[in-house]
């Protein structure tokens, strides 16, 4: 059966399943897109895209003789899925996930669960204690019987495909005897390093427990920092040894939640890590996390009166204007959360500081999510002060004058002001940083997932698959695919656990019989097919015994194989052909379509 | 120019009455609506820009405030409810306060304490000087000018005319100074000074300006906020020129005919004073206007003490065409009383002086856009010259 209509993308598995009713074997069916392929792009010439319609069709009819009854590839799966980082998306997607029946291994990289969001103080729109919530999600994600949970652990090798990955994970020692020893260990540890958590502003020991409501409530040891010097407990002197421990999991599915990092600022970029007054707006929210019951702000020694706040820092960065990032590209993404987040933060010192000056410049203000309108008409109505900048006229950050009553100065050119330079005397400068994402190159390596231009982990279509991979059964959750609110994030991820559940619910997956596959009389096993082949694991040269003789013979697995086709292009005994899109079919469209007409008899 | 913001400002525009300005998001409908504002002028929103960010050296400079006659299309049509119209007023108010070097209209704005205890103790002044210095009370007939000798009165409206123009013209160089002298990069020419001159006179006569605020009317018996407002100063100008230049002619045992200036005069300048000043306090009662719906503290001094100025005087002719002796002599006390405090104290330091900064404002904008022109002009003439 052919049809000649729109683009196969949209209609073609509804022709498909019109032909099984009718009895027939759903690859009986050619689908031939004479809209956009056609009349769409030659609408000027309305005989030509007739003639050019027939040609096509009569291509596809040449190669429907030719298509032979395929069945789709069922693969067992088993019903595990792993799920990588455990922050707000990796725990509902590993929670959402278990719900369902399904087997959850859940790895962390850090000594604790919760992620990004276990720094964050009061979320908007709500304005609810993030650590609260958090708590109520690990306490759901720890008792689940169907969920195993790794902290101090990476994964370090993934094998084999949908429905059945092979994965190894590999967990840092905890170092300890017991928890007895570990807190006197860290009450001893005097080896310290600066906070990631609280963004660099606090120190911690090497022996260290993140936070103070962390879980695991455990010490953990940072072994990339600890130096490997002796410890002194009760008389005993005490060297630590990570003693890694190596797991090995099947898994149908992978959950990839590893989130992103705030954007780091350049050397100097509006004066940061130049001028101690300038942070960023994570380094803000640590610092009121830590100090928000002190009656005063109090940065570098000096009482705050005046604050300016900076938007798309690493954000919506223009070419030729901005330092590009080390890959060579600018971020010219809008990390989305910040304009919220910073309005959320002039009103938490609205409230906590009311004698506080704050400045906000911005380039636009984006608060697009239900509520977020709000804090902006609210702290529009508070005394804070929006200036606007444009793309190719940021900011300028300096260092007062000694002698000058505030430490740092910005200069702006506001273009609510007629564009005139106006001078801002600050106390403190916070950057309103974006989100980049986490470094994940060993896993995008190890599973061949694709990164967009802005290095986010990229879905197979923005609409129609907004949470798979290219690669079979390998989803998104949360902010790796891109910036997202937790909101946002926690949406993605239980839209991550539905797909998971979909593909592993019965247990077994069915995929597109769109693969290569090898006439074994053909082939004389000297594989070239495998050199060229780009889909790791899905060709392989296998001896068989024949004829009492060995022989080599190339084997497709085809829930591995991706059917581009490489392969038949450099067999020299055209011994191997792509499912559905055979050479011999090829050579049949391309006879059809070079084919004497006379039109004129054919349309008359 | 110092550049760097002042956060203070707006609290201290509050002071003066200043509502809403936090709530503006610089939309620029205020300024779009306004009859009056320019290209070079484009307020209201230029000032609540100034004022919301703290820009204190760019709002001294400003003419913009005394080109705005408070229509109050601004604020009808402001859709954050920021009340630019009284933001101009405010800043009005602040401005004074700026040209007033002996910083007592700061006073008289921000403290009512101030200005109130200001008024009765000019006005217990008032009443001293005629404790120990008034001629006798005849009883049997009305003779007011031995009671009051008007030679001595006229040198008394002498001194309290040099002391206000004194303040007032200091002031008014101060606003010079601020405005012109400070905001131009090159001095203006005296040339222009002199052939713009008549912008001054003849907007301080017809306050021209004023009829574009109700520009849908035509002439000046239909545009009536320009019409009464027209009315209470030629009432006002009228009277001042009688008392300051003529007071002898004024106050006098003699009654002339009906058909005498003196007495038409007087009477059309009491029935406008009277009129405006009521017309003002009905208005910010009933708040019917978009201009009246806030009322400073100033706002309601002004008008009262005119009211109460004009019904005293009304009452002081009464009583002496009566021939009732005492109550003529005691209410000319009290007529006195509250008309030195108002002119004392209205005229240099407080609302009543923008009889002057109106006028000298436009004179101001007129002299800068022809220094401009010529600037420019010559500029055009030294560029075709060089090629």
């Amino acid at each position: 059966m052919v049809i000649g209509a729109c683009a196969p993308s949209l209609h073609e598995q509804t022709f498909r399943n019109t032909v099984m009713r009718a009895g027939l074997n759903p690859y009986l069916y050619y689908h031939v897109g004479i809209r956009e392929q056609d009349s769409w792009v030659h609408s000027d010439d309305k005989e030509g895209a007739t003639e050019k319609a027939i040609r096509l069709l009569a291509a596809g009819i040449a190669k429907a003789r030719l298509l032979t009854p395929l069945e789709p590839i069922h693969l067992g799966a088993e019903r595990h899925a792993l799920v990588i980082g455990a922050g707000v998306a990796g725990l509902r997607a590993a929670l959402d996930t278990a719900q369902q029946g399904i087997h959850v291994t859940l790895v962390e990289k850090a000594s604790f669960l919760g992620g990004r969001m276990a720094q964050l103080n009061s979320i908007f729109p709500s304005g609810e204690a993030a650590v609260d919530l958090l708590k109520q999600l690990i306490h759901e994600v720890v008792e689940h019987p169907l969920i195993t949970v790794f902290t101090q652990a990476k994964v370090t090798n993934v094998d084999g495909y949908i429905g059945n990955y092979e994965i190894s994970i590999q967990q840092d020692g905890r170092g300890f005897q017991s928890d007895i020893e570990a807190e006197a260990l860290m009450a001893a540890c005097t080896q310290e390093v600066p906070n990631e958590f609280d963004y660099g502003i606090t120190k911690r020991k090497v022996i260290y427990r993140a936070c103070k409501n962390c879980y695991p409530p455990l010490p953990a040891v940072d072994w990339e920092n600890y130096n490997g010097e002796p410890i002194q407990v009760d008389g005993k002197s005490i060297v630590l040894k990570n003693e890694p421990k190596l797991f090995n999991i099947k898994a149908g599915a992978i959950v990839m939640a590893t989130g992103f990092d705030p954007y780091q600022p350049s050397q100097g970029e509006y004066g940061f890590s130049e001028l101690p007054e300038v942070i960023t707006l994570p380094q803000l929210i640590r610092f009121l996390a830590l100090n928000h019951d002190k009656k005063e702000l109090i940065w570098n020694g000096r009482k705050v009166r005046d604050v300016a706040f900076i938007h798309c820092v690493g954000s919506r960065q223009i070419e030729g204007v901005d330092e590009p990032q080390p890959d060579g590209q600018v971020n010219n993404y809008c990390s989305r959360v910040c304009c919220t987040a910073t309005l959320h933060m002039i009103e938490e010192l609205n409230k906590l500081y009311p004698d506080l000056n704050i400045y906000d410049l911005h380039e636009d203000i984006r608060t697009y999510g239900r509520g977020h309108e709000d804090y902006y008409l609210r702290v529009l109505e508070s005394k804070a002060r929006f200036l606007r900048f444009t793309g190719t006229e940021r900011p300028i950050v300096m260092a007062a004058p000694s002698g000058d009553t505030h430490p740092v100065l910005v200069h702006i050119k506001d273009t609510f002001t007629y564009g005139d330079e106006i001078e801002i005397a600050a106390d403190l400068v916070v950057l309103a940083v974006g989100m980049v994402p986490r470094t994940v190159d060993d896993l995008v390596q190890m599973l061949k997932i694709s990164r967009g231009n802005d290095r986010f982990l990229l879905e197979v279509h923005p609409k129609l698959r907004p949470v798979e991979t290219s690669v079979n059964g390998i989803v998104l959750a949360g902010t790796a695919q891109g910036p997202m609110n937790i909101q946002e994030s926690l949406t993605a991820a239980s839209a991550a656990s539905a797909k998971v559940a979909t593909l592993l619910g019965k247990s077994k997956v069915e995929l597109p019989p769109f693969v290569a596959h090898v006439d074994a009389d053909k082939c004389e096993g000297d594989g070239i097919c495998i050199d060229i082949c780009i889909s790791e694991g899905a060709l392989a040269l296998v001896t068989f015994g024949e004829n009492g003789n060995e022989v080599k013979r190339a084997v497709v697995t085809p829930a591995n194989c991706a059917g581009c086709g490489a392969c038949v292009g450099v067999c020299p005994n055209r011994a191997i052909d792509v499912q559905a899109w055979t050479l011999a079919q090829y050579e049949a469209m391309v006879d059809a379509i070079a084919m004497d007409y006379d039109f004129a008899e054919e349309v008359a | 120019m110092n550049n760097r913001l002042d956060p203070k400002i707006l609290k201290e525009l509050k002071e003066y009455g200043a509502v809403g300005i936090e709530k503006c998001f610089n939309c620029g409908n205020c300024t779009a609506t306004c009859p009056l504002a320019t290209d070079d002028y484009p307020f209201p929103r230029n000032v609540i820009r100034r004022i919301q960010l703290g820009q204190r050296e760019h709002l001294k400079r400003q003419l913009d405030p005394w080109l705005c006659y408070y229509c109050g299309d601004c604020s009808n049509t402001c859709p954050k409810g920021a009340e630019p119209g009284e933001t101009m007023m405010s800043t009005r108010r602040w401005l004074t306060a700026q040209y007033d070097w002996t910083g007592l209209a700061r006073k008289f704005y921000t403290s009512a304490v101030w200005e109130i205890g200001a008024i009765l103790f000019v006005a217990f002044c008032v009443v001293l000087l005629f404790v120990f210095f008034a001629g006798p009370m005849e009883t049997d007939h009305t003779a007011l000018n031995t009671f009051a000798p008007v030679h001595a009165v006229h040198i008394g409206d002498w001194i309290m005319a040099g002391f206000l123009s004194f303040f007032l013209l200091t002031n008014i160089f101060r606003m010079y100074l601020f405005t012109i002298v400070q905001g131009e990069r090159t001095p203006i020419p005296i040339s222009i000074y002199i052939t713009e001159a008549w912008h001054l006179i003849y907007h301080f006569i017809t306050q021209k300006s004023f009829d574009k605020c109700d520009e849908q009317q035509k002439g000046f018996i239909k545009k009536t906020r320009w019409r009464n407002h027209w009315l209470l100063v030629s009432g006002y100008v009228i009277m001042l020129i009688m008392i300051v230049g003529f007071l002898p002619w004024f106050q006098t045992e003699n009654i002339y005919p009906i058909y005498h200036p003196q007495r038409w005069l007087g009477y059309y300048a009491t029935i406008v004073l009277l009129f405006g000043a009521i017309d003002s306090l009905w208005g910010r009662i009933k708040k019917t206007h978009q201009m009246h719906r806030f009322s400073h503290m100033s706002d309601w001094i002004f008008p009262i003490l005119l009211i109460l100025t004009t019904i005293s005087g009304i009452l002081v002719h009464g009583f002496r065409y009566l021939d009732m002796p005492l109550p003529t002599y005691y209410s000319y006390v009290i007529h006195l009383a509250v008309l030195v405090p108002m002119l004392v104290l209205e005229v240099p330091f407080g609302k009543w002086s923008h009889l002057a900064y109106r006028p000298f404002a436009i004179y101001f904008q007129h002299v800068k856009a022809k220094a401009l022109e010529q600037e420019r002009t010559s500029e055009a003439f030294a560029s075709t010259g060089s090629d």
